[in-house]
């Protein structure tokens, strides 16, 4: 893309001065409350700093004052546009800590769920980043589908937004066969659907002027930035969490990670796009493979786990007993350290959690795509019109909730 | 650039495409529920407003003040106190539920032994008065009784109570049967007890 030749005032002999100016956080298209402060020359962006913390509750602080199963439902208010995600990423990083196995059938419901939200937190993604660039009408639209699988959700688990719907070895409840019906008339249709927003703007050349070549970056340097997800696998890199280091049921199904070329804000898009197709077609297999069973293990820990640690299920019991059935000894949390990520929709969300050896984190800290994306914010708009920024913030995809904790 | 892309270009084939399908989506029926005056069907299981349930038998509560909801709470926002002597039955002299830290995540009707608490599937309370979201154990009940009126069935189970695919072993005596009839008492009976309360 050529660069626009624009007149200055200097050249003209008028004075000039740069311009500050606080984009944020108030401005409907800072995705909440990001506040970029902009030094600008003409519209010509010279230097911008992010400025995050709006929204911060203390998340991680708050969780080393709750039993590892009370801390589940605080993570779906990390990025609230994919709770299901957090939550999962969340309860994978405890049963990794505590040796927890979730039976197969556990595994695939939250792969089906967590590729639903994947969909459902793109079509947002699509449905504001579009509006930002002045496309009304995708808005609406993805928000039509995205009520849909909202409407999924609720039946699932009863909510909407903050599911917290997976539990600590397992899920809370299994899923009906309605549901999976449901979910399949879904998917068949959802592809067609894809192709309405893209008839819309693949080729629109409004959104082709604003979106290619904007916030470059080559692959090699957006890994030393940190970014990782679509943002990441936009300039070309193959990293994504599922095929790298799988968990749950992603090492038993097929699926292709999108890349794109050239780093800029129309290659993230298209990459996007396209891993709404392979959530698709991970859901397909899902709905085919599940198995049937358990949804939760024996070795689970109660939701009112005694801070002193976790009983475990006896495996010989009398079902109708009113006797205990738990045995008596507390299995403990192991103590130590550990790092556990999963691929959620914006990138690479990691938990790293410290233990005691007590039913409560000692220390969790949330590695938060948003975040790092947020760094990088100033190096994707740098000589880029202000109007780009915003094209930029959407890009990204950011969650001040996760961003600020 | 071909021929074709130039042809494409020049005659705004693209944008015609757009347009074309904004207009049959226009000719379609809105999904568009006009909210006040319709209401979308919520499913059963919504986690909404708090309930106490109220013993169809003695007109009571079921809480036996075990604590164990205020314990597992998220948000810390369930507040009780009771009476009585170690060993013996405790006595519920409070219980309170701040609705508005509460985040809805269902842990308290999951844990309850006694499926006492429920979570029912009303969503609409807005009100102009803090005081009205901050229940106390009397505000609860009646939030029962607004529930099960608008009900018209024998009888209720929460998701909650007793959640599909959980195993029944780990489940207490209680929940393993997780019904209340809500035929035991007539509405004048409960509006004595009501009263009486
Ligand atoms: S729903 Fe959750 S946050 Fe609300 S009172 Fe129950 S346990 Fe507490
Ligand atoms: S868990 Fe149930 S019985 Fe125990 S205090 Fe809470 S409401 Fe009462």
């Amino acid at each position: 893309m050529e660069q626009v030749e624009i007149t200055k005032g200097s050249d003209i002999g008028l004075h000039t001065q740069e311009l500050t100016l606080n984009m944020g956080p108030q401005h409907p298209a800072t995705h909440g409350v990001l506040r970029l402060f902009l030094e600008l020359d003409g519209e010509v962006v010279k230097r911008c700093t992010p400025h995050v913390g709006y929204l911060h509750r203390g998340i991680e602080k708050l969780s080393e004052s709750r039993a590892y199963p009370s801390v589940m439902p605080l993570t779906d208010r990390l990025d609230y546009i994919s709770s299901m995600i957090n939550n999962i990423g969340y309860c994978i990083a405890v049963e990794r800590l505590m040796g927890i196995e979730p039976p197969p059938r556990a595994k695939y419901i939250r792969t089906l769920l967590a590729e639903l939200t994947r969909i459902s937190s793109h079509l947002l993604w699509l449905a504001t980043h579009a509006l930002d660039i002045g496309a009304m009408t995708v808005f609406l639209y993805c928000f039509r589908e995205r009520e849909q699988i909202l409407g999924m959700f609720e039946d699932v688990i009863g909510a909407r937004l903050t599911v917290s719907y997976p539990r600590i070895g397992g899920v809370r409840c299994d899923i009906t066969d309605g549901f999976l019906e449901g979910v399949g008339r879904f998917i068949d249709e959802f592809p067609s659907r894809i192709v309405e927003y893209e008839t819309l703007i693949d080729k629109n050349r409004i959104w082709l002027q604003r979106t290619k070549g904007i916030g470059v970056i080559s692959g090699e340097e957006a890994v030393r930035w940190g970014l990782t997800g679509a943002t990441l696998r936009g300039s070309g890199i193959n990293y994504d969490v599922r095929k790298k280091m799988p968990y749950d049921a992603y090492d038993e199904i097929e699926f292709d990670v999108p890349l794109g070329q050239n780093g800029d804000v129309y290659d993230r898009y298209r990459c996007r796009m396209e891993e709404m197709r392979q959530s698709v077609r991970i859901i397909q297999q899902c709905i085919e493979k599940m198995p049937k069973g358990e949804v939760l293990s024996k070795d689970a820990p109660d939701l009112d786990m005694n801070p002193k640690g976790h009983k475990r299920l006896e495996p010989e019991m009398s079902l109708w007993s009113a006797n205990v059935s738990f045995s008596n000894e507390y299995t403990t949390t192991p103590k130590g350290e550990l790092y556990s990520a999963v691929e959620a929709p914006k990138g690479e969300l990691g938990f790293y959690i410290v233990s005691d050896g007590t039913g409560r984190p000692y220390r969790m800290r949330v590695r938060s795509p948003s975040f790092v994306h947020a760094a990088a914010i100033p190096r994707l708009c740098q000589g880029h019109m202000i109007a780009d920024v915003i094209a930029v913030i959407g890009t990204i995809d950011i969650v001040m909730g996760e961003c600020d904790r | 650039m071909t021929f074709r892309d130039l042809i494409n270009k020049a005659l705004f084939i693209e944008i015609l495409k757009g347009l074309a399908l904004t207009l049959k989506v226009f000719l379609t029926k809105p999904v568009t529920i006009k909210y006040p005056h319709e209401k979308r069907p919520v499913s059963s299981g919504f986690r909404g407003r708090h309930a106490m349930v109220r013993d169809p038998q003695t007109g009571k509560e079921l809480c036996v003040a075990c604590m164990k909801c205020a314990m597992v709470c998220p948000s810390q926002c369930i507040y009780i106190k009771y009476t009585g002597a170690e060993g013996e039955p405790r006595e519920l002299t409070k219980y309170e539920i701040e609705a508005y830290r509460c985040i809805y995540c269902g842990y308290c009707v999951e844990v309850c032994p006694m499926n006492a608490i429920v979570l029912t599937e009303h969503y609409e309370y807005a009100s102009y008065k803090r005081q009205d979201n901050y229940f106390d154990k009397e505000r609860l009940l009646k939030n029962w009784d607004e529930h099960i009126k608008s009900l018209k069935a024998t009888s209720y189970s929460n998701k909650f109570w007793k959640p599909l695919g959980i195993d029944i072993g780990r489940l207490p005596a209680n929940k393993r049967q997780a019904e209340v009839e809500l035929k035991g008492l007539s509405k004048d009976d409960l509006s004595q007890n009501i009263k009486e309360a």
